[in-house]
């Protein structure tokens, strides 16, 4: 266990690094950061002003390093922007994003296991063909796009709903539907095909054969071996409800990290951007690593 | 509720649809795309003050948009260069992630360390963060998309290459490839990458759905191909400022990328499935 938890830290760390690498080098893919930063406007005597303030002009591995030191001390510099710590200013979002993501996670996981579970126990038949269906649909759509239809329709036509604003819960449900939708789609896919494969298994037919009723057969038996691989493609699409959170604070106005992030890149924000990225990462590779130790709790099969 | 044991390859009433329905979808975007623009001849690119905001009519059957350009020229011409870009995006990722994975593989060791390190950085990094960022610093244009694109999905390409030269290297015919003074980049190519073309192209179109939304995605932020240059992200990410007067704008444009992420993906699973039966 603690063999594995220490190479698996490891490898965590060694990602990071890398993608701290990424970050950082992205700044000289037009070989001149100083320049990328200031407006176009900006004089020939600014810009080698603002190189050197920026310390743009020592050699780069002691740049990376400099960088790394602070970002390890939780100080990513200055925003270009808003002139304060840009620490400060992802800080700030922060609880608007979690609340979203949560709320997106939580409705979008319930009904993705219940159409799965549904799906599954109807194998072939019409259910099955709906639920796939709608599967399908909120896969194919993208999150930019629902998010207007819902606008267009529940907000323009029909005034139900707001399609800006923060601090009530119902600010939040369109937000929360356009963010859900994807995930509860590859939940429902992922439970159905899982859930297929796990009654097709041995345990099962020896459920059957001492008697246990179906639906016991399927919620206590198949499904908690079906979980499994549900956990890990879903910890993997971690990454893309990020993307989507981007997209979703940005159509709905919602004042999180991720639309920090758009505006941070439409002003050239580059240290905010960088910061915002190692953030994002940085979640990923700790969830990835929370669900790696989760199964051994839902897999007695795995020993680590 | 009685579960039915049928193995997996057994399937309903229904699966077969899904073939019809993706090739439908497909071949209906893809054909518009590419002849469309022969014969429905609007401009695409300009406009007049006087025809605004109309909404569908017969001489604008998908309405104009703020300044009076007609709606379906420009989505056929949208299509075709975003079909365009996530095609040369996705063989750019393809080749890629295919070259490293084989060299990976064959090679064994420090390379194979190194390389696969970079796949779990690559699967780490919310993509769509480091795109942005990528295009925000080397300037919007196609050929920068291509690559950025193209670039964030060569891992999983890179996986199954990896697997496959792994299990190759050591077969009998491979080492008498060797044995005969073969040079690596021929044992590659011309032993192990023919085993590979398969499964290699049914990754490329399970992607392909990824990157028509991730295109059109940075497209909606306004980081892909600048306006007035037609794509179907920017169609979008234009037509939600007049969401209240014109609501077509958003619509069509959007219901394309719809039927092009069902039709790679529905294609793309029965690929799947097929080389799955193939292989027993």
């Amino acid at each position: 266990m603690t063999a594995y938890l220490t190479r698996r830290l490891g490898q965590s760390l060694i990602v990071l690094l890398g993608v701290s690498i990424i970050v950082f080098a992205s700044l000289y893919l037009t070989g001149d950061p100083a320049a990328l930063m200031l407006p176009p406007s900006a004089s020939r005597a600014e810009i080698d002003a603002f190189r050197h303030a920026m310390g743009f002009d020592d050699p780069l591995a002691t740049q990376y390093l400099r960088y790394l030191g602070h970002a390890l001390t939780g100080d990513f510099g200055t925003s270009l922007r808003f002139g304060s710590p840009v620490t400060g200013l992802i800080a700030e979002r922060i609880p608007a994003t979690v609340l979203l993501a949560l709320v997106a996670l939580g409705w979008s996981t319930l009904l993705g296991f219940a159409f799965g579970i549904l799906a599954a126990v109807r194998r072939g038949g019409a259910i099955d063909f709906l639920v796939r269906l709608v599967a399908l649909s909120g896969q194919a759509i993208p999150v930019f796009w629902l998010g207007l239809l819902l606008i267009i329709g529940f907000a323009l036509r029909w005034h139900l709903l707001p399609s800006s604003g923060y601090g009530r819960p119902i600010n939040l449900v369109l937000p929360a539907i356009t963010l859900g939708a994807y995930y509860m789609s590859s939940v429902t896919r992922l439970v159905r095909i899982s859930l297929i494969e796990a009654m097709q298994q041995d345990y099962v037919r020896t459920a059957r054969a001492k008697g246990l009723g179906e639906g016991r057969i399927v919620l206590r038996h198949a499904l908690r071996n079906a979980l499994v691989p549900v956990l890990t493609v879903q910890a993997l699409q971690l990454a893309s409800l990020l993307g989507g959170a981007l997209i979703t604070e940005t159509i709905f106005g919602w004042p999180g990290i991720g639309r920090l992030a758009v505006q941070a890149i439409q002003n050239r924000d580059f240290p905010l951007v960088q910061a915002i990225v190692l953030l994002a990462a940085a979640v990923f590779v700790v969830v990835n690593l929370l669900v790696d130790l989760a199964y051994a709790a839902l897999n007695p099969r795995v020993r680590l | 509720m009685r579960l039915s044991a049928r193995p997996l390859a057994a399937r309903g009433l229904f699966a077969n649809a899904d073939l019809a329905v993706g090739a439908m979808a497909l071949g209906a975007v893809i054909l518009a795309a590419s002849v469309g623009p022969l014969f429905w001849t609007a401009d695409p690119i300009s406009g007049s003050m006087l025809t605004m905001f109309q909404p569908a009519t017969s001489a604008h059957p998908l309405g104009t948009d703020q300044i009076g350009r007609d709606l379906l020229a420009r989505v056929l011409f949208g299509t075709r260069l975003s079909v365009v870009i996530v095609l040369l995006a996705g063989a750019v990722g393809a080749v890629l992630g295919t070259a490293l994975g084989l060299v990976a593989g064959y090679f064994g060791g420090a390379v194979d360390s190194v390389i696969m390190r970079l796949v779990d950085i690559q699967l780490a990094v919310p993509f769509i963060l480091l795109i942005l960022l990528v295009m925000a610093v080397v300037g919007p244009g196609i050929f920068n998309l291509v690559v950025v694109l193209g670039v964030t999905g060569w891992a999983i390409y890179a996986r199954t290459a990896r697997a496959r030269a792994l299990e190759l290297r050591d077969l009998e015919y491979i080492e008498a490839a060797r044995a005969v003074g073969a040079s690596v980049p021929r044992i590659l190519r011309a032993h192990v990458l023919p085993n590979l073309l398969g499964p290699q192209l049914v990754l490329l179109t399970l992607d392909l759905p990824r990157l028509v939304v991730l295109e059109a995605s940075v497209g909606f932020l306004g980081l892909g191909v600048q306006p007035p240059t037609p794509t179907l992200g920017n169609l979008i990410g234009d037509g939600r400022a007049y969401l209240l007067n014109a609501d077509w704008l958003v619509i069509y444009p959007g219901l394309v990328i719809a039927a092009l992420v069902v039709g790679f993906n529905l294609l793309g699973d029965w690929l799947a499935r097929r080389a799955e039966r193939r292989a027993g």
